[in-house]
């Protein structure tokens, strides 16, 4: 057997838009060679989401229910398991998500597949499947290869690809399995984050700050800036954790996901979990001390400078 | 009469037999009392560890030294001469007075007994009585200045306001303290003034006349003018008893009121260590596996709970502490005195029925942990700069410097310190240097220069250049770093660098409490010195001096160390580096806290700045009482603690007060960048600039070689 | 409570480092130091226990040097350490690790197993749940909040966009670890060397009942090839003083809000 399942992913009854991605992704590698794209839609209300995963390229959507409303770790690993044992596809793509970190690995391990995370590139060739992963915290990049694997499964970094386009003819299959008594963990509730004063999704302009940041005071100190600037105020993981900054503020994986009109970033390294939820804006401009930082990478312009040294400048600037 | 023909006065004037048995006996109870207190600390001393105490050998001179500082009384009158004065009042009054009485004594109750005849009479008595006149005086004048000063001039210092909880907290504390200062002086003022209107009544009733030998007794005798003898003769007994009972009472109260300090701050004068903050306490081996530092007051050696025993509250060291100046919750004083109730609470103290015989009522035993919200802040702790401003400026040699350090080492071993001082320990630990840099690294600001520096790993030098975290990594400072080397090359000095074998020094370190991290960062440098062939060690930076000079020899690690203000003078005076015209720049200078109070450096960079031809205006604060930039004890990497303001920017403003200063010179890494930064943030940039006096220097040779080329 | 912390001592790769002509990395660029995430898992098994008559393992897969990362863990409170290494897991994947990791949990028998979610250097984020698979444990990923009643965990599960997903599971159980989940302790030079006296077990695979080839076959990936991102989308670097680049910055947020 061969082709690509694309596995989709969905929330509080939407579509996760990493899910067109991934099929954008799939198609991709699927017209090098790689086979049919079918996307799998694992979910108690999968019917949902099939009219928006039916893009150009997609042969096949599985709609695969499972007994328990919300998303269960042990249970998509287990209808994943099965689809895999069914189907024998040489690539399977999931994101890079939360919810993909709870079971992925897990069927990687237990099925012996070829497996990579946080991928940021994917080609099929002539020695089937290719894919690009950072190294050393995003300063190099690995090539990899998957010999001797018969099915490999990625997980690929949210934003890295285009997502699909146009509308297909996909087939639609409703996929029984028996699932009942495989979840391991009871869900309680969910808790929204706290909404604080602001919505750093609905910002133009935000000042984002991040590790560079060494203690509260300079917190303080650069909101003034960003208020001077006509800016919002928001940060990296590092400052929340410390408690120097509101939850509510913060941009990345765990945080935001934002697309302001410009986008400043001083003393943000540009981890990976960071990038993820602000490489979308329109203009960014990223001032940190190390000129390898990876955020350079997503950056239309960047300056190698002290952030407070630039803090100071751009008060005055701004006067 | 007839006495009066004698020159002498009568002791125990017709005093019934049964009174004088009554009079012994009160006396003796009163010894009796003394000994008593005096027991009580010295059993809550007995089970101390007895660290840091002198050898019997140094014993003698230790109290020679500290027998002389007290009859010289520099120290009390150090930057407060009004209190220096009356204190010296009070002092040498005291002691005349009580020398007198001895002298009575002896003459009425060893010599009369004797040898049929005392020898308090004649031209002795006079001269006693002349000498008592003028020096009880004095003491009433002693007396009087230091009430005048509680009531009226009310200095900051002693207002017993605590920094570091709300009022509510301490003012009962405070109040009982007040109370305790007033009974004292006023023991001792109505003592005194009984004493003269004692000899008043006898002047009146016998006109001695030699008045002049005592004008004191001879004023207060006017009083009585005109006065039947039957009533004074009434007065006589009754003041007489008056003044005895006081006395007796008061020397009975020393050990338990402020008096104590007449014994204790003396002794803690002989035990004091000279390098207080200098060279801070080693762990001694047998001690490795024992959690560091101070938790408990069993945890405290005999010295330093003698320390809080000997403070008199002055405020001396509450006044010049940085942070207390500049709002962070930390008074020297007030963790001395936090301490000391919490030890005359907990420790084992004589107890009931004489403690049983003395033998120690043993409950109480270790006590709690000394930090806490009832007992010292751990904030407090945190917020010391270890500057050693207190240490220097105390009269009676307190560590309060170093018992906080110990505070710290067991704060930090139990995972109680900043988020920030933490990460950055753990890269010294990683990577040798504050920075958190690849060590590899710790050379590269040499690239930059034009020639090479020699690697004193690999061959023999003279000066071996020990460069220091900041000097290496710090961009700002690797300027002045650069210009340093220049100017060495310029010298033809033979010197080099270990290149990435250098490690951070330590001091910092160890004075953030990390005394692990130093053992070890000791042990990697000396090993490495050691491997090196050199004459001496110099560097620009003063809290790697200060280990290296102080610390080191401890760990078997001794080098001559020079700092490079030093080196540079030398430099000049041999006329190996030639300045051309003065510089003609106004300037002010900042003592760093390393070189100056903890290594005496005070000379040299004055010496620099007048050989480059810079004017030198002094910030009021300068030389031993310089203030802190604010980095010292490893808060240079503790996230900010708050506070009105940053140190660096008090002193800032201190040195925009002078007038036309247009340049701020410092010779330390650490003051380039917290200075560079004050100005910054102070928003005086256009009106001062920072310069390290090597950058000064080396900009007065370019002048001279300009000078010399035309 | 038995738990089982794995822990890994990550690379950091230098400022200026040079890539060898084959492509690999020299070990001379690289800086060691213990995970961020699992100096967090190491600090919530440690409050776990607290009071409790359990105890606290960590173990690694690596070389000596990583014996120094093993003795902070022990000087901060956990009780056995257990270094597990063979020359052919250099630059093993996060497969692979699970599979020796795996093969001393089964020794071991833990009630919990905390990892971190992720290392800094790798972020595979693989490592823990594919430990529980090969163990076939009950898991949560992306843990931020863990409360214990007898044998049944309350966890909370961070979601993207700061959700937070409350969920139960029972003992024994793997979960992965996030920052921020606590404060973690300081080890002191002093107890670092104190630990000294704890024990630390050194492993071959043999000694795990593993050999290379077993190992090297869970690996889920080959790396062909390492190089340096081609800056196609790099970006245009401001040069200058502070002055400079900050007259710059303020031109470009400019002309970009009034685009």
């Amino acid at each position: 057997m061969s082709g690509v399942i694309v596995l989709g992913e969905a929330r509080r009854g939407e579509l996760r838009p990493v899910s067109l991605e991934l099929i954008g992704a799939a198609r991709a590698i699927s017209e090098q060679g790689a086979g049919p794209v079918t996307v799998a839609l694992i979910a108690a209300d999968a019917e949902t989401y099939v009219e928006q995963v039916n893009r150009l390229g997609v042969q096949e959507v599985l709609v695969v229910p499972t007994p328990q409303p919300q998303f269960e770790a042990h249970v998509t690993q287990a209808a994943l398991e099965a689809l895999i044992e069914q189907r024998r596809p040489s690539v399977v793509l999931a994101g890079h998500t939360i919810d993909s970190l709870g079971f992925a690995p897990a069927v990687a391990a237990r099925g012996g597949l070829g497996f990579a995370s946080n991928v940021t590139g994917a080609s099929w060739g002539e020695q089937g499947l290719r894919a690009q992963r950072g190294a050393y915290g995003e300063k190099l990049i690995a090539e990899l290869d998957f010999p001797d694997k018969q099915t490999v499964l990625l997980l690929l970094r949210p934003g890295a690809f285009a997502p699909a386009e146009g509308s297909g003819s996909a087939s639609i299959e409703r996929v029984e399995l028996d699932l009942a008594g495989r979840a391991r963990t009871e869900h309680l509730e969910l808790r929204d984050p706290p909404t604080g004063d602001v919505d750093i999704t609905k910002a133009d302009f935000l000042l984002s700050i991040g590790r560079g940041v060494e203690d509260e005071d300079q917190v303080a100190e650069l909101e003034r800036l960003a208020e001077r600037m006509g800016a919002t105020l928001s940060a990296s993981r590092p400052l929340v954790d410390a408690g120097w900054i509101d939850a509510a503020r913060q941009v990345g994986q765990s945080g935001k996901t934002v697309t302001p009109k410009v986008y400043l970033a001083l003393g943000i390294s540009g981890a990976v979990q960071h990038l993820v939820g602000m490489s979308k804006a329109q203009t960014i401009v990223a001032v940190n001390s190390d000129h390898e930082a990876p955020i350079f990478g997503v950056a239309q312009f960047g300056a190698v400078a002290d952030m407070f040294e630039v803090a100071a400048e751009l008060e005055r600037q701004f006067e | 009469m007839l006495l009066a023909a004698v020159k002498s006065r009568p002791i125990m004037w017709h005093m019934p037999v049964g009174l004088q048995v009554l009079w012994y006996a009160l006396a003796g109870i009163s010894v009796a009392v003394f000994f008593y207190g005096l027991a009580r600390p010295l059993l809550r001393y007995r089970s101390a560890p007895r660290t840091g105490l002198p050898g019997a050998r140094e014993l003698p001179a230790r109290i020679w030294r500290a027998t002389r500082a007290l009859y010289a009384h520099a120290a009390i009158a150090r930057r407060d001469r009004y209190a220096g004065w009356a204190h010296r009042g009070i002092f040498y009054g005291w002691v005349a007075l009580a020398i007198g009485t001895v002298i009575v004594g002896l003459s009425h109750d060893i010599a009369a007994p004797l040898f049929g005849h005392g020898f308090y009479d004649g031209d002795f008595y006079l001269a006693c009585k002349a000498v008592l006149n003028a020096l009880g005086t004095a003491l009433i004048a002693g007396l009087l200045a230091m009430m005048l000063r509680r009531a009226v001039l009310r200095p900051g210092k002693l207002d017993y306001a605590r920094p570091d909880r709300p009022p509510e907290q301490y003012e009962r504390q405070a109040h009982a303290y007040r109370v305790g200062d007033w009974v004292f002086v006023g023991t001792l003022l109505a003592i005194a003034l009984t004493g003269y209107v004692l000899e008043g009544v006898r002047i009146a009733m016998e006109h001695p006349g030699y008045d002049g030998f005592q004008f004191g007794g001879w004023l207060t005798a006017q009083l009585f003018e005109g006065a039947g003898q039957i009533t004074l003769a009434a007065w006589r007994h009754g003041l007489w008893w008056f003044h005895g009972l006081l006395a007796i009472t008061f020397v009975a109260s020393i050990p338990f009121t402020k008096a104590a300090h007449m014994l204790s701050s003396y002794a803690s004068m002989i035990l004091r260590d000279p390098l207080a903050g200098k060279r801070l306490r080693k762990i001694e081996p047998e001690l490795a596996l024992d959690p560091a530092g101070y938790g408990t007051l069993a945890d405290f050696p005999l010295v330093h709970l003698l320390q809080l025993d000997a403070c008199t509250k002055c405020g001396r060291c509450h006044e010049v502490c940085p942070a207390r100046a500049t709002g962070r919750p930390l008074s020297p004083r007030d963790v001395v005195l936090e301490l000391r109730e919490q030890a005359r609470a907990e420790l084992p103290d004589v107890g009931g029925v004489l403690g049983q015989l003395l033998g120690g009522s043993g409950d109480g035993g270790e006590g709690g942990p000394v930090i806490g919200s009832d007992g010292v802040h751990a904030d407090s702790v945190w917020s010391c700069m270890q500057c050693n401003a207190c240490v220097e400026i105390c009269p009676v040699g307190i560590e309060q410097a170093p018992i906080i350090n110990q505070l710290r080492r067991r704060l930090l071993e139990d995972g109680e310190l900043d988020g920030g001082l933490q990460s950055t320990l753990q890269a010294i630990h990683k990577s040798g240097n504050s920075f958190g840099q690849n060590r590899r690294s710790r050379g590269k600001w040499t690239a930059e220069l034009d020639f090479e520096i020699k690697d004193a790993r690999k061959e023999p030098v003279e000066l071996l250049w020990f460069v220091g975290d900041y000097a290496s990594f710090d961009p700002r400072s690797q300027r002045v770093t650069r210009a340093l080397a220049r100017l060495m090359h310029e010298a033809d000095l033979d010197f080099g660098i270990l290149y990435e074998g250098e490690r951070n020094a330590g001091n910092d370190v160890r004075r953030a409490g990390e005394e692990g991290l130093f053992e070890s960062l000791v042990e990697a440098n000396a090993q490495l010195l050691g491997e090196c062939e050199f004459q001496r060690i110099v560097t620009s930076d003063p809290h790697s001096l200060n280990t290296l000079r102080n610390e080191y020899p401890e760990f078997g690690a001794s080098f001559t160390v020079t700092h490079h203000t030093e080196l540079l003078l030398e430099l000049l005076r041999g006329e190996r580096l030639r300045p051309g015209e003065p510089l003609g720049y106004r300037v002010t200078y900042h003592d760093p806290c390393y070189l100056g109070r903890h290594n005496g450096g005070y000379d040299a960079p004055r010496r620099l700045l007048e050989l480059i031809g810079c004017e030198l205006v002094e910030m009021p604060r300068n030389r031993d009482n310089s203030f802190c930039c604010g980095a010292g004890g490893g808060q240079i990497w503790i996230a900010e603690q708050g506070g009105d303001e940053r140190p660096s920017e008090n002193r800032i403003r201190e040195a925009l007060e002078l007038d036309g200063v247009e340049l701020f010179v410092v010779s330390c890494p650490k003051d380039v960048t917290m200075y560079e930064d004050a100005i910054k943030t102070t928003g005086s940039g256009e009106r001062l600039q920072l310069r390290e006096l090597t950058e000064l220097l080396e900009e007065a040779l370019v002048r001279g070689a300009v000078g010399a080329g035309t | 409570m038995k738990i089982l912390v794995p822990v890994k001592q990550v690379a950091s790769l230098d400022e200026d480092f040079v890539l060898g002509e084959d492509g690999a990395v020299s070990s001379q660029d690289l800086d060691w130091q213990l995970n961020e995430w699992d100096s967090f898992s190491l600090e919530a098994a440690l409050q776990l226990n607290e009071g409790e008559d359990g105890e606290v393992v960590a173990v690694t897969v690596g070389d000596e040097q990583v014996e120094q990362n093993l003795r902070s863990c022990l000087a901060k409170g956990a009780d056995r350490a257990i270094r597990v290494w063979d020359d052919s897991l250099r630059g093993a994947d996060a497969l692979a690790i699970a599979s020796v990791l795996a093969a001393v949990a089964r020794s071991e028998q833990p009630d919990l197993v905390l990892c971190g979610v992720q290392s800094s250097d790798a972020v595979e984020s693989a490592t823990g749940v594919a430990l529980a698979g090969l163990l076939d444990l009950a898991h949560v990923a992306v843990v931020t909040g863990i409360e214990r009643a007898g044998e049944r965990l309350t966890v909370q599960r961070e979601l993207e966009g700061g959700v937070v997903e409350l969920l139960g599971v029972s003992l024994p159980c793997l979960l992965t670890v996030q920052t921020g989940i606590n404060e973690p302790r300081y080890a002191s030079l002093r107890a670092i060397k104190q630990a000294s006296a704890k024990p630390l077990d050194v492993s071959s695979l043999a000694d795990v009942g593993l050999d290379a080839g077993t190992v090297a076959a869970h690996a889920g990936s080959h790396t062909t090839q390492l190089h340096e991102p081609t800056l196609t989308a790099g970006a245009t670097m401001i040069e200058g003083g502070t002055a400079e680049i900050a007259a710059r910055i303020a031109e470009i947020v400019k002309g970009a809000m009034s685009a």
